[in-house]
């Protein structure tokens, strides 16, 4: 046994040694924590994204049972970014987003755009997002190939510009280039988050809100 | 005084021609006019056609030659078109038929930065028309002509050196006709230095006093008014197709012609459009139409070139496209950029229209909408979609109610839902929770409501927003999803 636990340790203290002279290499556990996201409105989910909130830059994956779920969740952003001379750019939304609502809630609706692309949604969302001119791009499902989703990722994480994406929950198991994965789904005391994948930090938390 | 005289020899080929890049003009093509050609481009003068050859003459040379009758009208109205272009260089253009422009260019010279400048911008600048031109510099507007026409294309600093330059053309320079030419020859006059050195009264009263004022117009010592030209209140453009194009995105070259027209007018008159029509014209077919649309007023012809890509790529031609015609809109004046001396504020500003202008383009007018809300207490009819060319209303003058106790999402029309055990029934019973909200209203229009609502929550935990009549079958329908949002 002492030997093993000898070589942990020498071990141990060589991983130690390089960590602190190299900045270059850091333990995957304590990723930098940066707090520049926009914050969700719901603290729980703050606190769970290494982020502190939405990503800034990238793409948002959002896997929903039916479509139309969870689009609550991005409200409260969507409220604080409607502050901004900026679209909110909903491209294909599966229901009419109902205006009496939006507005009652605090939305200005002035920023909200509406597009119906159908098969143009990917080229909607991508120009949406290269425009410069939307505050975030929200799209809803879609059976979009991977390249179609690194796109977007792509446009998004360049130009800074958040992109929401809601999909079926049968996505889950395909990869997906996104930055951050959740998956929603309502339940009788509320929405059951999971975190499915994370850039920079850890999933598999589940969040009730 | 300094003018720019633009001569266009090829003009009555490039009416025909300009559609299609230089390097593309594979096929040999000569203008006739009448019997003998008059102009012929490069492939023709490869095979040995040139100007002055009858038509019979041509063919014998080049089987393959495309020989077309000149069209004066076509010509006239280009020069027109070019005329209004070239209004960026100068408020002064005079439009000289049968094929060139002359500007007075004094001021522009020191905006532009000098002659060579100057003739070099115009010169670019037609030749992305497709039209290749002369430029000459003059202190008179028949000086810069007539070099120009004889093309000799150094600038001309003052009326000393005019007349050395004259001196040395030949009588035809002149364009007198060929009798006239013919009885000056046999007099041994043979260049326009031994015109002017005759005496003067003897001149005009051989040839006329018309030849005496065209001399001395041409060395500046006669006033020679010359009509400016008005440029039309709207653009109307029209380019033939060497060949007929089957594709819609192939046209984009030959768009770009008319489009970098109506910007040199746009510039010239200080104005943007909103609205063009693109009309393509087929042989033995109706024409296709189509519109482009910007949320501005817009001069950039790069804007106008991306919009019109976009529409192209989704366009299918019902036959192949002969002609192209552009009209604009009447020109709207466009404000000069206007500096804040306060910042504005963010809430003030609107967001940038160019992104609206791209998908309106691509997807279609009605494709691209905004929300807005109505003051009726019918859900269905407390919101309707605002068209984004429709202006924001400001916020306090809104006549609609927001309701924060409102769904999400609204269907498009009520769905109606099962009933089982008196209940509502949607993947299982529907909880009603407690209370409804009767909304009983629009007695007096086609379409009144007598409903009770209620919020429903299904098994899965999801609220919905659903209603039972109050007359009739009292049946439950579906109309709004929650979303799962924050509860009111």
């Amino acid at each position: 046994m002492m030997p093993t636990a000898e070589a942990d340790r020498s071990g141990f203290s060589v991983l130690e040694q390089l960590l602190e002279r190299r900045s270059d290499l850091w333990r995957g556990g304590d990723t930098p924590v940066r707090s520049d996201g926009l914050p969700t409105g719901f603290p729980a989910l703050d606190q769970a994204l290494v982020t502190a909130g939405w990503p800034r830059n990238g793409l948002i994956e959002i896997l929903v049972e039916r479509r139309g779920d969870a689009f609550g969740l991005v409200l409260p952003l969507l409220i604080a970014l409607s502050v901004q001379p900026r679209w909110l750019l909903l491209v294909d939304p599966p229901w009419l987003p109902y205006a009496p609502a939006l507005a009652g809630h605090g939305l200005e609706l002035s920023r909200l755009l509406v597009c119906q692309a159908g098969e143009q949604a990917p080229w909607a969302m991508e120009q949406g997002l290269r425009s410069g001119a939307c505050a975030a791009v929200l799209g809803w499902d879609a059976d979009w190939p991977v390249q179609g989703l690194r796109r977007l990722q792509l446009a998004a994480a360049e130009t800074a510009t958040p992109a929401l994406l809601f999909r079926p929950v049968v996505r889950a198991r395909q990869p997906s280039p996104a930055r951050l994965r959740l998956q929603a789904e309502p339940t009788t005391a509320g929405l059951r988050l999971t975190v499915h994948k994370q850039r920079g930090g850890n999933g598999g938390q589940q969040i009730q809100l | 005084m300094q003018w720019l005289a633009l001569h266009l020899p090829d003009l009555p080929l490039e009416v025909f021609a300009r559609g299609q890049a230089q390097q593309d003009q594979q096929t040999p093509l000569a203008i006739a006019a009448g019997e003998r050609l008059i102009v012929c481009n490069r492939s023709a003068s490869a095979q040995g056609i040139r100007a002055g050859l009858t038509e019979g003459a041509a063919r014998a040379l080049c089987a393959d030659l495309r020989i077309l009758q000149r069209r004066p009208g076509d010509e006239q109205a280009a020069l027109e078109r070019l005329a209004a272009w070239a209004m960026r260089f100068s408020d002064q253009v005079s439009v000289v038929p049968p094929q060139a422009l002359v500007l007075e260019a004094g001021r522009s010279l020191r905006l532009f930065g000098g002659a060579e400048t100057l003739c070099g911008l115009a010169q670019t600048g037609l030749a992305s028309l497709g039209y290749q031109a002369r430029c000459t510099l003059a202190p008179t507007p028949a000086g810069a002509l007539t070099l120009a026409a004889w093309g000799l294309t150094d600038p001309v600093a003052n009326h000393h050196l005019l007349r050395r330059r004259l001196a040395a053309l030949p009588i035809a320079a002149l364009g007198l006709g060929p009798r006239t030419e013919q009885h000056m020859a046999r007099m041994g006059l043979d260049d326009i230095g031994a015109l002017l050195r005759l005496p003067g009264a003897g001149l005009a009263e051989r040839f006329g006093q018309a030849l005496q004022t065209q001399l001395e117009r041409l060395l500046g010592e006669r006033p020679d008014p010359r009509r400016p030209f008005t440029p039309p209140s709207r653009y109307h453009g029209r380019l033939d197709l060497p060949a007929e194009v089957p594709e819609a995105v192939a046209l984009v070259f030959a768009c770009r012609r008319l489009i970098d027209e109506l910007a040199g007018l746009l510039l010239g008159r200080q104005a943007g459009v909103q609205r063009l029509d693109w009309t393509l014209l087929h042989a033995d077919r109706p024409p296709t139409r189509f519109q482009l649309g910007a949320a501005a007023p817009q001069r950039d012809p790069e804007r106008w070139l991306l919009l019109l890509r976009e529409r192209l790529e989704r366009l299918t031609l019902p036959a192949p496209v002969r002609t192209i015609v552009l009209r604009s809109e009447t020109l709207r004046p466009l404000a000069a950029h206007q500096y804040d001396l306060l910042p504005r504020t963010e809430a003030s500003a609107a967001p940038d229209p160019s992104l609206l202008d791209r998908l309106r383009a691509r997807l279609g007018n009605g494709a691209v909408r905004g929300l807005c809300l109505v003051g009726d207490h019918r859900p269905e009819l407390g919101w309707r979609w605002r068209s984004t060319d429709e202006p924001t209303i400001a916020k306090s003058n809104d006549p609609g109610l927001p309701r924060r106790d409102r769904p999400l999402w609204l269907l498009p029309s009520p769905v109606p839902l099962a009933e089982r055990d008196r209940r509502p029934y949607l993947d299982g019973p529907l909880d009603l929770g407690h209370g409804c909200e009767r909304i009983e209203t629009g007695w007096w229009d086609d379409s009144p409501v007598a409903r009770d609502y209620y919020v429903a929550t299904t098994a899965r935990g999801e609220r919905l927003w659903i209603y039972r009549e109050m007359h009739g079958a009292r049946c439950w329908f579906l109309h709004g999803l929650f979303g799962d949002g924050p509860s009111g």
